[in-house]
């Protein structure tokens, strides 16, 4: 796997709406098993609304904040396109130091450019979904879309500014002002801004707050693996609006940030066998495939996990508003049964086998696909082959990982797979399918 | 996607982070933590292998340059000491200078381990005079090693600060730089040769002792060394005996280990003259710092005079 990626830095993207396995493969990538040799994760984009799964060495947690390389004991930098949420961000440290990590918080490093997500803005958040009714969006309620919003118009607060209490606390007063009309009839409410400050303050004395030298230091130590959050199909500007986030999901942000530092990075698509979606969107596979989720049950503000089959359209979509991409990870090859995939789609104005790229940043074209999708009904077929192989062909990416089970050990390189079928004990404890 | 925690509040959150407080893991030693430990290395900054000699020199505008050296000890009988260090050492160049202690301090941040048993025994960075002192204590590995025998490589580290240094205090002025010593153990029984040609690189052939290396730092030098609270040893007559004896009342015990800053600052004003004890510890609390002021007057003997006393072994 080495000499495929030689000294390029690895960015991580979900081709799809999310919960395609991005936190296995980072660990995986991060582990002694991979070899990377892997300094730091760095986040660059979302914020506490992550919810990567890691399963090694017999501990799960479900990664938020902190990288997902952290039970391989990689330091995790959380960069300035990140929302970081310190209250939940704590509680997260705790629960890795109960898993057995040693001081989680001494391997985290934050940007001081980074958006504070507040109380303030989670309560907006859920307030406005709350009004909003059944037209919900399929928001998470964790104050993403409020943060980036509010930062649009606003002077929001940031990570540095919680070693400024002063500079602080004008700001969450103004930012408790502005919402007081959409918060204050609401069923929710926040604690009061001296005892945030007071917890900021803490916050920024506990983690190291750093500048925008701190990737290239990082990058001197090793191999940098940028985790992405949320799936590409949800990008603020490439994803099926209005069911997106508030956040850009695709590389671009990454590979600027790896361009700075005068490197090269390799984008690696994460998706599953079968595609999913939590809440409201199209999703125009779907079915009632009832795969286990052990992982992923309804949230009272993004609502149900849906499944449906493999559709190569969309994640041909995905990975061409990626800006193409270097290798594919598949997961959850070990779901039993044929699987199915979309050849194409009828709609109301004929068949069509692709969902074509508008300009960036063209939300209205962005409406149109939605309108498509909604109204696409798939053609399926049956894959009668392997169907990591079967994906490599149709997209035309070459496949570097995939995954057949929860747990670290089930991730399989090529040649850990090469190495099972002619017998040897491979690391990586691959069984092919 | 998925979000477990509805009930956090502030209050629970800033427990953690109190509770971590002081404890920022400079990123040199998070990098190294994720490697594996027989790749461990000194941060280039702070390598002391065949650099010739970290120099403390004048400037245009800064003419009388006071060289002060800080080197703790990062094994691990220390406990969380060292990370206190590398937190609150940051703050020792503005105390000297807004205090008026010293006219132009310049401040080398080093740090100590056990050359018999660690990866990286010995780590010295430059003289600096601005925010690139932050970035040494940053780039200080905490090993948290040590072999467990009660001592560590202090000595080595004073045969680098006596062979490995030239200050401009001394060359043109004939004046001592300061230099203090944290660390809660021994020195070796002896400055092993052998130590010296794998951690510095100089082709030494024989043994020195001790004693002879410390009175050769002395004749550059004003030597301190400071044993903290929170350290293995704090309470042990052996340690006391030991530095008594090699520097006189220049042995300090020190309560809160919070307090390392104010106390090198204080000592270093006693030492230019430029303040009485008293006054400095008055200095202290009117900067908010009672409680450091209560714990260097213990550790300097709380008695106006230019003169300092140690608090006598063991207490």
């Amino acid at each position: 796997m080495s000499p495929m990626f030689g000294d390029r830095h690895l960015v991580v993207v979900d081709l799809g709406f999310g919960d395609a396995g991005k936190g296995a493969t980072v660990d995986w990538l991060c582990s002694p098993e991979a070899d990377l040799g892997v300094a730091a994760v760095v986040r660059f984009n979302g914020g506490g609304q992550a919810a990567h799964n890691v399963v090694a060495d017999g501990r799960h947690h479900t990664f938020a904040q902190f990288g997902s390389g952290t039970l391989a004991g990689v330091p995790t930098l959380l960069s300035r396109h990140m929302l970081v949420e310190p209250i939940a961000l704590a509680a997260e440290s705790e629960q890795l130091a109960a898993l057995g990590v040693p001081d989680p918080l001494g391997l985290l490093a934050v940007d001081g450019r980074a958006l504070l997500t507040t109380p303030i803005h989670i309560a907006a958040n859920r307030a406005r979904e709350d009004a909003r009714g059944t037209s919900r969006h399929g928001s998470c309620g964790r104050g993403i879309g409020e943060t980036a919003w509010y930062a649009l118009e606003n002077d929001a607060p940031t990570v540095a500014d919680c070693r400024a209490p002063d500079v602080l606390r004008a700001k969450l007063d103004r930012l408790a002002a502005h919402y007081e009309d959409l918060i204050g009839p609401s069923a929710h409410g926040y604690e009061s801004v001296d005892a945030l400050v007071a917890m900021y303050r803490d916050f920024a004395r506990a983690v190291r707050i750093t500048g925008p030298a701190e990737l290239a230091r990082l990058a001197q130590a090793g191999r940098l693996v940028f985790e992405g959050a949320q799936g590409v199909l949800l990008d603020e500007w490439r994803g099926l609006h209005p069911h997106t986030t508030w956040s850009t999901v695709e590389p671009r942000n990454a590979r600027a940030m790896i361009r700075d530092i005068g490197a090269t990075a390799a984008v690696l698509g994460v998706t599953r066998t079968y595609m999913t979606r939590h809440g409201a969107g199209p999703l125009p596979t779907e079915a009632p495939l009832g795969f286990p989720e052990p992982h992923n049950g309804t949230g009272h503000y993004q609502g149900a996990f849906r499944q449906g089959h493999l559709d190569p359209i969309l994640l041909r979509y995905a990975i061409d508003v990626c800006g193409g991409i270097d290798g594919l990870v598949v997961n959850h090859l070990d779901v039993p049964g044929t699987l199915c995939a979309a050849v194409a789609y009828e709609t109301s104005t004929g068949r069509t086998t692709e969902v074509v790229p508008g300009r960036w940043r063209d939300l209205d074209h962005q409406q149109r696909l939605t309108d498509q999708l909604f109204d696409a009904t798939p053609i399926l077929a049956p894959i009668e082959t392997d169907p990591a192989a079967w994906l490599a062909e149709r997209l035309r990416v070459p496949v570097v990982l995939t995954g057949h089970g929860p747990d670290r050990r089930d991730r399989a390189t090529d040649s850990g797979k090469r190495a099972a079928e002619v017998g040897e004990q491979g690391r990586i404890g691959a069984h092919v399918p | 996607m998925g979000y477990g925690n509805w009930d956090d509040t502030a209050y629970r959150a800033g427990k953690t982070y109190r509770a971590r407080q002081g404890v920022d893991d400079f990123g040199y030693t998070a990098e190294m933590r994720a490697k594996p430990y027989d790749t461990w290395c000194a941060h280039p900054l702070l390598d002391p292998f065949g650099v010739g000699k970290r120099e403390c020199r004048d400037s245009a505008e800064h003419g009388n340059s006071l060289p002060v050296a800080v080197l703790f000890d990062v094994t691990g009988s220390m406990g969380r000491v060292p990370r206190i260090m590398q937190d609150k050492l940051g703050k020792l160049h503005g105390l000297l200078k807004n205090k008026g202690y010293a006219q132009d301090p310049q401040v080398l941040f080093g740090a100590i381990g056990d050359a018999d048993t660690d990866r990286v025994p010995l780590q010295v960075g430059q003289f600096e005079s601005d925010n690139r002192m932050d970035e040494q204590l940053r780039a200080i590995l905490l090993e948290g090693g040590g072999g467990g025998q009660k001592s560590e490589s202090y000595e080595l580290a004073a045969y680098f600060m006596a062979e490995h240094v030239a200050t401009d205090a001394w060359d043109k002025r004939g004046k001592k730089g300061y230099l203090f010593l944290i660390g809660d153990e021994l020195n070796k029984p002896r400055l092993a040769a052998r130590h010296i040609r794998a951690v510095i690189g100089d082709h030494v052939r024989r043994d020195v002792s001790v004693e002879s290396i410390y009175r050769e730092l002395e004749q550059r030098w004003h030597v301190y060394y400071i044993l903290p609270n929170q350290s293995s040893y704090y309470r042990d007559p052996e340690i006391a005996e030991h530095w008594t004896a090699l520097l006189g009342q220049n042995f300090l015990k020190l309560d809160d280990p919070g307090a390392v800053c104010e106390l090198i600052a204080l000592t270093i004003g006693l030492g230019e003259d430029r303040i009485d004890l008293d006054t400095g510890l008055a200095d202290l609390r009117d900067v908010g710092s009672s409680d450091e002021a209560d714990a260097v007057g213990r550790a300097l003997g709380s008695k106006p005079g230019p003169t300092l006393r140690a608090l006598p072994p063991g207490r």
